[in-house]
């Protein structure tokens, strides 16, 4: 195949190279080029008709240009604007007046390796532009999309300053592989979505989701999971601009943490759980009396000394507010320089950000610098060469903290120094914060340098060369008192861990865009493409430090140290083509096809192909619509196609050794040997894998959509519909194989995932003229997703196993979607013994103020009157029913407002924080008999149940953006200017856990995040 | 003209690029089947790797312990323990334990380990000795693993390949008789192979097979004689003792690397019974306080120890004036049982010497109490140089005094079988036995000596399984409930969803 390609590109470049003769000229006309308020439009493209002459406007709008003919025809085009053509008499200078392109039918959508008119789509296919973006401080873009665009779910799972989020395009298709879309900026596929730190969203000229199987099946391999093309913004001819933008915010605590308030609350309850947990008197907590701590006493203060009416003690003085302590109003800023333009000959678009974010937890914060350099050149009329250059450095420090503790304990001692109620006691959020030190730092760089060649006016040429490089260093460190990392209690702990990414990629593409006669018109893409991927990593670990001087700066001086390193790399070849056909411009035909070859992969299975077809037919542009002038498009889509996923580790065909040290009197002596130990499991066992499957290959997901694209009143009305049925099969799986073959796991092909979902996009230009515009949108995403089958088994547990229930949570089930929550069901508490004990209870699970299981299963699938884990089963659905959101923009003169409400609907939460003090407050007891909240138990062992779920939907404003574009020329010099103020995460509507955001990761599980800002942050952008 | 020259060039160089390229894996940091199983030096690899295994926390140097002093009248455990440790001490196991299901994996783990010295080592070309030595170590681990298993679960897989396929993975269950013919086969394989009565610390030798063997033919007769569920195919259970008793000999008689160590307290020090010339410690699961994680070193000390404080205690607890040793603190996950406590004579040495009842911090001094949650604990296992959690503590797997008393349980009441129970005795500073007892009255006195000197170590559940007298001791004599796994535990569920020659 590769010397086909040869073949034919060596033909190309050698035979068509050639050069177009001018014609004859007769006469010259100029004339300058405005839009419809008559500004200046520099770059116009202006064609003489039927000819090859053309020019563009200069920097002045200004252009000039030979005619020949009586009556010569001109050919006005710009991007954004309706082409024009103007029959010019025999005048020797003209004014041109532009219109902008009805809505956005003309607007051109990249796709993989190339551009196609937005009318012209065939697959499915969203596009937002990146002003459309809110305006509110994030780390990267990825957050931003949130409730954009109909059929992708954007999740972020707390506030942690510079964290990215979780994206799934119509649902998650793979139970162990990669999830995550790819993200290919200006053409680079870059890899899994989810925090593009490396691009500032202000850069970002527009984001384009490929959602279907046609359009993402040119990225084959990586395309099941749908892809997000990112294009930034580049210079254009003749509009120098020098822009700043500056963004500057602040944020509040959006839920009031839920904890304890009153020291003699928290202690009543403390005593009573130990109480009825059996605890021998005194173990009691707060009964007044000293308890031993290393080789000093803590004291416990007794509830009556708390209330101050123990007569023989003052009023006990503390009640440590820890929420004020550790938490604060965290500032935001981002201030970003932009300047671009060019000539005919050269563009250019330079830029540089400084982003700032503090976190909600004091000492947190996230420090990002990113520039952007693009730059392309005319060489020759048909030979164009340019360059990116991107360059990101980002620093994170600190991280999370509790403020669950204790209020009756202070934050020092009588000494100063830091509180401890034992000496492995490790949770004093104030001692962390001021000990620790976390900080992560990374650079990215990017480099690309592409050549483009005309190679007559139907074939062009482009080949690029794109390196990726990516270096992260955290350093950590604690001390000998904080030792909270310190594994084995060997003292302090210090770490460096490094990163190091190289990824090479190679591509060359040749693209035709021919007519033939008035009806048919064909635009092919073909190309190859070669991508060497290498991930390197190390890690120095040292314990037991002699003091805590030199902090990690210097590992060797550690007591026990401890070395690890790895390399990951693997390479992947691909040849591609896209063929575009349309007939009459009502009939249009989509064909693609990828043949990828990754290393990854078993010797059997190396190379995969995935074909996908669609097809479109423009109803509007029939003969019988013409008349029918309020629908300005309506065209009817389907689709259908097959892309892969292989997101795995490489190297899981090979069959990997394990290695062990022993110990055998002189010294260690190292060991090798089947199974290779991962990583280890909640128990502290080593998870073996290591078996070899030479036939491992990729997974494939087929999918089928159809869809409506209507458009009334020249599009000020939208509506573009979606239905998708996807499969994936040949699952990646880490199946779990028989413990007595030495191994736990093996990475295996099998089972089948299901999601199937409608997406509807609505927009409304409801009042358009110069002073007034009101615009409403609305996305509204609905996905079904099903486990079809998983090989053998009918249920995995996946996840941690959670401490607290001892077990796992989450499932793979058939016949359930993904991450279905398993367990027992409840009802209610118990109110008393016999209750307990008719429910098949005993012992202390039984007594009056427990939570009351339900016998519904047994080893013979019937109730058999005890509980046991015959009796769990399928309690709870993180997926949601539904997401939807509301987007609405109104112009009145110079101000602008915009708002967007953002919702989840029908998806249950998994709630471990759902025992907040103040619930506590309203437990169980003999005069309180709670149907909800069960008493005071301090050795409860809470079993996995439905007691837990909560039903997480949540309608949030998430953004409401009020500006004023100040009148150009107020100031001298400046050629625009606007001030908004932008508030972020401003409100929800929930009946979840009040003192939580009950926005999650994906398996919808509150172990209590970090928590999200609501933030207020005031703009300025400056045109110069 | 020189574009032509330059996109030329471009496409040419790119599709070379490709071209050149066949896609084949280069694995990094990775020791495969291909590269290994070449050297004298693979060969040493390979066994170590084996061993290696041993002292993991779901192994020796935590689970073994929580699966086999849990059910007894020796230990019970902290309140906030996981709820498998709850089942084993409740003797209420399910096929969902997670201890039951650790330490299976782990046996297993072994075995594949030990299967891949047995079948690679001798394919390689090396001395020959060398060669048949690490091979015998191979067979040893193996038969170790699978008379673990067999003790504690019965019936159960046996696996002699390395796997190297997952076709290769259904495996159904053998019985009790081809488990052990296996566990005897092998170890008398091992007699053979090594010649060095002592390789090094932590690794085995001839005189462990030996020893391992005469535990073997005890469990088998002394399971037959009292009926103990699943022994009804051991067709001669005098000739097992004779076995036991032969092999049993071979340790006490024919070889003086390993002996009898006078002084308690010095039988539990890590700097002499690694280091000493001669040692009790037949063979351990080895560790090293310098190690770099749990594994390599130990914290079973810390599953012992009380959590309230650093403590200091004295060397030799009878007598005032020995050396005071600082052992540190631990996480009280153990509690010694008041049964096996109050059972021991006042003056059993055992009991004074080699159980912390009290400790002094600072100026301060405590006593512990049985019925706390702070209990005397076994100083058996403690590192005065520890480094914070790491300890040096080994697990012993087989010692010498065991096979004193197997050896006087198989030989019986005879005047070499009273000699060597006493040998034990007069250590523990006891007095001479009953002079006149029956063979049973004998052995049943050998089982309860054990009892007492091998507290702690992971005995006597298999002591009152292969006697059958998990009721009578446990329910009769202390009051435990028992529920299930009385004499085999239920094989882990996991294994039996996985396995499909496992389904009931």
């Amino acid at each position: 195949m590769g010397r086909i390609i040869y073949t034919l590109a060596m033909c190309i470049s050698l035979v068509c190279c050639s050069y177009l003769s001018l014609q004859a000229q007769d006469r010259r006309i100029t004339g300058v080029v405005t839009d419809q308020q008559g500004v200046t439009l520099p770059g116009v493209s202006v064609t003489v008709k039927g000819t090859q002459t053309k020019t563009s406007t200069d920097g002045k709008g200004v252009f000039n240009i030979s005619v020949s003919g009586e009556k010569p025809t001109l050919v006005f085009s710009y991007v954004g604007m309706q082409t024009r053509e103007l029959e010019v008499g025999s005048k020797p200078s003209i004014q041109v007046s532009m219109q902008t392109t009805s809505k956005d039918l003309n607007e051109v959508v990249v796709v993989g390796y190339g551009t196609v008119k937005k009318g012209d789509l065939t697959g499915s296919v969203a596009s937002i532009k990146g002003s459309e973006l809110n305006r509110t401080p994030a780390a990267s873009v990825d957050q931003l999309l949130q409730g954009k665009i109909a059929g992708v779910q954007v999740t972020t799972s707390g506030g942690q300053p510079g964290s990215g989020a979780t994206i799934r395009i119509r649902g998650a298709s793979s139970l162990n592989g990669s999830k995550d879309p790819l993200v290919v900026v200006d053409g680079y596929p870059w890899g899994d979505a989810g925090n593009l730190k490396q691009i500032n969203p202000e850069d970002i000229e527009s984001v384009e989701v490929l959602k279907d199987a046609s359009s993402a099946a040119i990225y084959g391999s990586r395309g099941a999971n749908g892809v997000i093309v990112i294009t930034t913004r580049k210079g254009r001819v003749g509009q120098n601009r020098i822009s700043v933008s500056t963004l500057d915010g602040v944020s509040y605590q959006s839920v009031k943490p839920d904890v304890w308030r009153d020291p003699v609350e928290e202690a009543t309850y403390a005593n009573e759980a130990a109480k009825t947990g059996g605890a021998i008197p005194t173990d009691i907590p707060y009964i007044g009396i000293s308890r031993p701590v290393g080789t000093g006493y803590v004291y416990y203060p007794s509830i009556a000394e708390l209330r101050g009416l123990d007569p023989n003690k003052p009023q006990w003085p503390t009640n440590t507010n820890w929420v004020d302590l550790v938490y604060r109003n965290p500032l935001t800023q981002s201030y970003t320089v932009t300047a671009d333009g060019g000539n005919d000959k050269t563009k250019y678009a330079i830029s540089g950000n400084y982003y700032n974010e503090q976190g909600m937890v004091i000492k947190n914060y996230y420090d990002k610098y990113t520039s952007r350099l693009n730059l392309d050149q005319k060489l020759s009329e048909s030979v164009t060469v340019g360059t990116n250059a991107i360059l990101a450095v980002t620093k994170n420090n600190g991280s999370g903290l509790g403020v669950g503790r204790s209020v009756i304990f202070p934050v020092y001692d009588e000494n100063g120094n830091y509180f401890r109620t034992s000496s492995t006691d490790y949770g004093n959020p104030i001692a962390l914060s001021n000990q620790l030190l976390n900080t992560t730092k990374t650079l990215d760089m990017l480099g690309n340098i592409y050549i483009g060649a005309k190679f007559t006016s139907w074939l062009s040429f482009r080949s690029n060369l794109n390196y990726k490089f990516g270096n992260s260093v955290q350093d950590q460190y604690d001390p000998i008192a904080s030792t909270q990392r310190a594994m084995d209690n060997k003292g302090s702990y210090g770490s460096i861990n490094n990163g190091n990414y190289n990824d090479l990629l190679s591509e060359t593409y040749l693209t035709a865009n021919k007519n033939f006669g008035k009806n048919h018109s064909l635009n092919a893409v073909a190309g190859f493409s070669y991508q060497a991927t290498n991930n390197r990593f190390s890690s120095l670990t040292g314990q037991n430090f002699v003091n805590d001087v030199l902090t990690n700066e210097n590992l060797a001086t550690a007591g026990t140290m401890l070395i690890g390193n790895s390399l990951q790399r693997f390479d992947l070849m691909s040849y591609y083509g896209r063929v575009n056909y349309a007939y009459k411009n009502r009939y249009l035909l989509t064909l693609t096809g990828r043949a990828d070859g990754s290393t990854k992969f078993g010797a059997n299975n190396k190379w995969a192909y995935f074909p996908s077809g669609a097809i479109a037919w423009k109803v509007n542009e029939e003969e019988f619509m013409k008349n029918v002038s309020f629908i300005s498009e309506l065209k009817v889509r389907a689709n259908y196609g097959i892309s892969g996923n292989q997101g795995i580790s490489p190297y899981q065909t090979l069959d990997r050794f394990g290695s062990n040290k022993y110990f055998t009197g002189a010294g260690f002596q190292t060991g090798f040997g089947p199974g290779l130990a991962g990583a280890n499991d909640e128990q502290g066992r080593t998870i073996v894998e290591g078996l070899g499957n030479n036939s491992l290959q990729w997974e494939t997901t087929e999918q089928f959509g159809v869809g409506l694209d209507l458009g009334l009143i020249d599009q000020r009305f939208t509506l573009t519909a979606d239905y998708y049925n996807k499969n994936t099969s040949d699952l990646l799986r880490l199946k779990t194989i028989s413990p007595s073959a030495g191994y736990d796991r093996q990475w295996i092909n099998d089972g089948e995932i299901n999601n199937k979902g409608f997406e509807l996009g609505l927009n409304a230009n409801i009042i358009s003229n110069a002073k007034l515009s009101w615009n409403v949108g609305g996305i509204f995403t609905m996905n079904r997703n099903k486990v079809v089958s998983m090989g053998e088994s009918n249920q995995v547990l996946i996840g941690t196993i959670y401490e607290s229930v001892r077990q796992q949570i989450s499932t793979y089930t058939v016949g359930q979607p993904m991450f279905a929550f398993y367990g027992y069901k409840s009802a209610g508490i118990i109110q008393t013994l016999e209750e307990g004990v008719a429910a098949g209870l005993t012992g202390a699970d039984a007594q009056p103020g427990e939570i009351k299981y339900m016998d519904i299963s047994g080893p013979d699938g019937k109730p058999d009157g005890v509980i046991d884990s015959y009796d769990r089963t399928i309690i709870g659905n993180p997926n949601p029913d539904f997401i939807y959101s509301f987007n609405t923009n109104l112009k009145f003169k110079g101000f602008d407002l915009s708002a967007q409400l953002y919702g989840v609907e029908g998806n249950d939460v998994w709630d471990f924080q759902k025992m907040t003090p103040s619930r506590q407050l309203l437990r169980w007891t003999p005069d309180n008999p709670s149907q909800e909240i069960p008493r005071a138990n301090g050795s409860r062992g809470y079993r996995a149940s439905d007691f837990f779920i909560t039903d997480g939907s949540f309608l949030r404003i998430q953004n409401v953006t009020l500006g004023y574009n100040f009148k150009t020329g107020i100031i001298k010099g400046v050629k625009s200017l606007r001030l908004y103020l932008s508030g972020n995460n401003l409100y929800t509507f929930t009946k979840f856990n009040p003192g939580y955001d009950p926005e999650l990761g994906e398996m919808g599980i509150n172990g209590g995040a970090y928590p999200r800002p609501r933030n207020i942050s005031i703009g300025l952008n400056l045109g110069l | 003209m020189n574009h032509k020259i330059l996109i030329s060039g471009t496409l040419l160089a790119s599709i070379l690029l490709g071209s050149c390229a066949k896609l084949e894996e280069k694995p990094y940091g990775l020791i495969n089947t291909v590269t290994f199983y070449k050297t004298a030096q693979d060969a040493e690899s390979a066994i170590i790797y084996a061993y290696s295994d041993l002292p993991e926390v779901g192994y020796y140097s935590r689970g073994y312990y929580i699966v086999t002093e849990l059910p007894t009248e020796d230990l019970t455990q902290k309140g906030d323990a996981g709820v498998g440790n709850f089942e084993l001490d409740e003797l209420r196991t399910t096929s969902t334990n997670s201890d039951l299901d650790n330490i299976w994996t782990y046996m297993y783990r072994g075995i594949t380990r030990a299967n891949a010295v047995i079948v690679n080592v001798p394919q390689i070309s090396m001395p020959e000795a060398n060669r048949n030595q690490i091979t015998g170590e191979g067979y040893f681990l193996r038969a170790l693993h699978y008379f673990n298993l067999v003790r504690m679960f019965g019936e159960v897989p046996i696996r002699q390949d390395v796997i190297a396929d997952a076709t290769q993975i259904p495996v159904a269950k053998s019985s009790i008789k081809d488990v052990y013919d296996l566990i005897i086969s092998d170890l008398k394989n091992a007699e053979n192979l090594i010649t060095v009565p002592r390789i090094s610390e932590g690794r085995a030798n001839k005189v462990a097979a030996q020893a391992l063997l005469a535990k073997v033919y005890l469990h088998l007769a002394s399971s037959k004689v009292s009926g103990s569920p699943g022994y009804e195919f051991v067709s001669n259970a005098d000739e097992m003792y004779a076995q036991a008793k032969a092999y049993a000999s071979k340790v006490i008689d024919g070889q003086s690397t390993f002996t009898f160590t006078q002084s308690l307290p010095d039988i539990w020090n890590t700097e002499i019974y690694k280091k000493a010339a001669t040692s009790e410690h037949i063979f351990d699961a080895a560790v090293d306080r310098n190690g770099d994680r749990e594994g390599s070193f130990s914290k079973l000390p810390n599953m012992f120890l009380p959590a309230d404080r650093p403590m200091t205690i004295l060397y030799d607890q009878a007598n005032p004036g020995s050396n005071k040793i600082d052992i540190g603190q631990g996480w009280a996950h153990f509690r010694t049982e008041s049964a096996i406590y109050n059972a021991y004579a006042s003056t059993d040495k055992r009991k004074t010497q080699l159980i912390v009842s009290e400790y002094t911090n600072g100026t301060s001094k405590y006593v512990l109490d049985i019925t706390s949650s702070a209990r005397p604990f076994t100083r058996k296992f403690i590192d005065p140089l520890r480094i914070g959690d790491a300890s040096s503590c080994n697990s012993p797997i087989l010692r010498y005094s065991d096979i004193l008393l197997v050896f006087a349980e198989a030989e019986g009441p005879t005047p070499a079988g009273y000699a060597a129970i006493q040998k034990v005795r007069d250590r523990a500073g006891l007095g001479a036995l009953n002079p006149s007892l029956s063979v049973q009255a004998f052995r049943d006195a050998v089982v309860e000596e054990r009892s007492f000197e091998l507290a702690f170590e992971g005995n006597r559940l298999f002591d009152l399984r292969r006697t059958k007298t998990m009721e009578k001791v446990l329910h009769d004599k202390y009051g435990k409930t028992i529920t299930s796994g009385a004499y085999f535990f239920p094989i882990p569920q996991r294994e039996i969803d996985t396995n499909p020659l496992m389904k009931p």
